[in-house]
């Protein structure tokens, strides 16, 4: 009877707690936020306007030399000290100059990174560059990554700086867990940016994101073998090859017996491969992957007739045996393929392969232009960072021109700003990959929708991808992406932004 | 009186003891088994989604029943189904082989046992990464093997074919943990009498009858624990097809717990992708019951 009794006593706290870890969590969870928030806003309000009004002229050099915050930093926070700023103006101000402190900060980076012994070297010099800020760089698995930084948004203990690739970025947006920064950018840091940076860190007119590297897709093959087979070489995004003439060239190839000459990465195989890879084939012939208008439907967009035709084509490349899947990831290196189609950071291993006889070329023109993928990993600031003038002195402090060249130099990535451009030698005018460049400044790159819809379209968009490559129907595989993609945006009541 | 009292006392003392061990273990699994199983039933009936700014709304069972009626779902269902069908028995079986075979006492069956056994202690994603490799239809050593016992005639494209697809991922199911359920069952070999054999082969009974009515009788425990765990084993199909496939190609190697995850995580939709643990959950638990009833009737008969 007893042990009865005691079975129902716990089978009671259980259900109770359950009933309690449903019915409150989301008051439970509102309720923390906005009194995190609040508070955050209040602390960070006071001490920017401090380092605002005062030491204004402070933060202008900052953006120009590397190590402005070493000599800005300590007559800030004397200034703060006397004078502490009794009210705010409202709209948040920012800037490199850091007042009070010493401040620790976490920033989170993902162990797949490839330049990520350039980062943490970044992360020392700041920090050995200046007293008041002292970061320290969490590495974390790449495999985990993302799940971690989900994990850790959804449970609002994000780190103070992030250093983020794309996709997620506008759902974090959206859940309130970031920091516009647009009050950090000054008006000449902005200006030097790539368009297609600023175009790809922005959420509904406001900026949350901004990095050091850029990308982009291109096709790459030999001088020789296109000129031995008589196909013409295209010398810039305005004269891509089209869409037929491509499929051609492919034949011709395959007729001089290159068996498989076409390498699409099919061996990375990933929905973030599919999606970066392969929608500038539907953009490229007027198609999209979501109506950009609103946001808030795929419907005639993505499963719009242009998007069926050009992705047919693409088929057609599978069905006539011209695609390598490429397991060994060697197709092009060991020659086997004549067209590698792929990003920037197959550049510097082709180069060593094919030196002077490589070329790189844009993604072919399916109806209205060539299109290509852009956007790479950049940094965000949480919303809960207890003082965003010491996590922007940071991110600023990695936009200048050294710490990108660095960078960009250890990724391969095309750097964010035209005057750092300007002085790399692959990117610059003249350089061997400034075709990525051209497609950077020009209407060829397309950022990812800036949704939160964003992962389930890459998810939506990747079946697409994979079910098109093994025969499935174009126009089938299409519609169940747009049936998936809209029933999302309707589950969250069409990603209107929330009043916090 | 004092002796009673006593007595008591100490019965008393002997259950606190008792329920001071008990209680770190139930502790444990109700933080970590119970708690969040539960709040996965509760999470599956609303609109729980992994970040948003949105109230948690309840959906009753919407995500019930767009799940069921998803047909990448049922085909998920219907490949786990299929999965379980061929591997349990296969698996069962060669297990069953490969222990009898290794419970002789020659030279060096030690080391076979080994080697059965070495593919276990291999993590799986490792696993499954050389297993693609070698399944590359053009220079793969699989498809090179077949090529040159059938002159070229058999070349499937392993990995990219529907309709062997899904044969690809048992083999490298079969291959990783046949070796696990061999020792299960060479343990359970070794606990039966050898005066057993020693009898019947007095009796006159040859190899098969010993096996018969000694050596399956005698491995009847042993055999509805192996076929109970390779059943959930197979149902909880997922890091092979994850790494080797991610469910392609046309979903012919989807999973339920391919989707599950997709849904959860890829696509942050925590609500949906609790309704899809807690349906895998009463599947599960539907076919265990039912092996259970099953299996020990059949005992029972024997």
């Amino acid at each position: 009877m007893r042990q009865r009794m005691s079975f129902l006593a716990v089978l009671l706290m259980l259900v109770s707690l359950l009933l309690a870890a449903c019915g409150d969590s989301p008051t439970a969870t509102t309720v923390a936020t906005t009194a995190a928030a609040t508070t955050a806003a209040a602390t960070t309000a006071a001490a920017t306007t401090a380092a605002a009004t005062t030491v204004a002229p402070a933060a202008t050099t900052a953006a120009a030399t590397t190590v402005a915050p070493t000599t800005a930093a300590p007559a800030a926070t004397t200034v703060a000290a006397t004078t502490a700023a009794p009210a705010s103006t409202g709209g948040g101000t920012c800037s490199a100059t850091v007042s009070g402190g010493p401040y620790n900060l976490k920033a989170w980076f993902s162990g797949g990174l490839g330049d990520l012994d350039v980062l943490k070297t970044m992360v020392d010099s700041f920090n050995q560059s200046q007293k008041l800020v002292k970061v320290e760089a969490v590495v974390i698995p790449a495999g985990n990554f993302d799940d971690q930084v989900k994990a850790a948004a959804a449970a609002g203990s994000l780190p103070d700086i992030l250093y983020l690739d794309g996709p997620n970025m506008y759902n974090y947006v959206w859940n309130g867990n970031l920091k516009a920064l647009d009050a950090c950018l000054t008006p000449e840091l902005k200006a030097d940016l790539l368009p297609s940076i600023i175009k790809q860190g922005t959420y509904q007119g406001k900026m949350y994101g901004v990095g050091s590297l850029d990308s982009g897709l291109g096709l790459y093959s030999r001088k020789s073998i296109l000129q031995k087979n008589g196909i013409r070489i295209p010398t810039g995004p305005k004269d891509a090859w089209t869409a037929d003439e491509f499929t051609q060239a492919l034949k011709k190839l395959q007729a001089s017996g290159l068996k498989k000459p076409l390498d699409l990465k099919v061996n990375y195989a990933s929905d973030g491969w599919w999606a970066y890879g392969f929608s500038p084939i539907i953009q490229s012939a007027g198609g999209d992957l979501i109506n950009r208008q609103d946001f808030q439907s795929a419907a005639g967009v993505l499963n719009s007739e242009a998007s069926i035709k050009s992705l047919t084509i693409f088929q057609s490349w599978f069905k006539d045996g011209l695609v390598d899947i490429n397991e060994d990831d060697n197709a092009f290196k060991s020659g086997r393929a004549a067209i590698s189609w792929v990003g920037f950071w197959e550049f510097p291993a082709y180069k060593k392969v094919f030196a002077d006889d490589l070329l790189l070329l844009p993604l072919p023109n399916f109806g209205i232009g060539s299109r290509t993928g852009m956007g790479s990993w950049q940094w965000s600031i949480s919303a809960k960072t207890p003082n965003l003038d010491a996590a922007w002195s940071f991110v600023n402090y990695t936009l200048q021109t050294e710490p990108m060249l660095a960078v960009t130099k250890a990724d391969g990535a095309i750097p964010s700003r035209k005057s750092v451009i300007d002085k790399s030698t692959q990117f610059a005018a003249g350089g061997e990959e400034r075709l990525y460049v051209e497609q950077l400044l020009g209407d060829t790159a397309v950022p990812r929708p800036q949704t939160p819809a964003f992962p389930t379209i890459t998810v939506a968009f990747g079946k697409v991808i994979r079910d098109v490559m093994d025969g499935k129907d174009v126009k089938a595989a299409l519609d169940a992406a747009v049936k998936t993609i809209d029933q999302d945006i309707k589950d969250n009541q069409g990603y209107k932004t929330v009043a916090k | 009186m004092a002796l009673l009292a006593k007595s008591r006392s100490y019965r008393n003392r002997h259950q606190r003891d008792a329920w001071g061990f008990l209680i770190v273990g139930a502790v444990l699994l109700l933080v970590f088994l119970v708690v969040p199983f539960l709040l996965a039933v509760g999470m599956s009936f609303t609109s729980q989604r992994l970040l948003s700014p949105l109230p948690t709304r309840f959906l009753g069972t919407e995500n019930y029943e767009r799940t069921l009626g998803d047909p990448d779902f049922i085909q998920a269902l219907g490949n786990n189904v299929r999965f379980a069908l061929l591997v349990v028995p296969l698996q069962t079986g060669l297990a069953l082989l490969l222990a009898i075979l290794v419970n002789q006492s020659l030279p060096g069956v030690k080391l076979f046992r080994v080697i059965y056994f070495m593919p276990l202690t291999m993590a799986m994603a490792a696993a499954a990464t050389i297993w693609k490799l070698l399944y590359v239809p053009d220079t793969g050593f699989i498809n090179g093997v077949l090529g040159w016992l059938t002159a070229g005639a058999v070349q499937p494209n392993w990995l990219r074919d529907q309709s062997v697809a899904l044969l690809a991922v048992m083999i490298v199911g079969i291959w990783q943990s046949t070796g696990f359920q061999m020792v299960i069952f060479l343990a359970g070999l070794q606990d039966i009498p050898v005066d057993l054999y020693e009898a019947s082969g007095i009796d006159g009974a040859g190899k098969w009858k010993q096996f018969r009515y000694i050596t399956l009788p005698g491995l009847r425990n042993t055999l509805i624990f192996i076929i109970t765990v390779t059943t959930i084993f197979a149902f909880r199909l997922f890091d092979t097809v994850y790494i080797m496939t991610k469910g392609g190609p046309l979903g012919s190697t989807d999973t339920m717990l391919l989707r599950m995850f997709t849904v959860g995580f890829n696509q942050l939709q925590i609500g949906r992708g609790s309704a899809v643990a807690v349906i895998f959950f009463l599947f599960v638990l539907v076919i265990s019951l039912a092996q259970r009833f099953w299996l020990r009737q059949e005992g029972e008969r024997a």
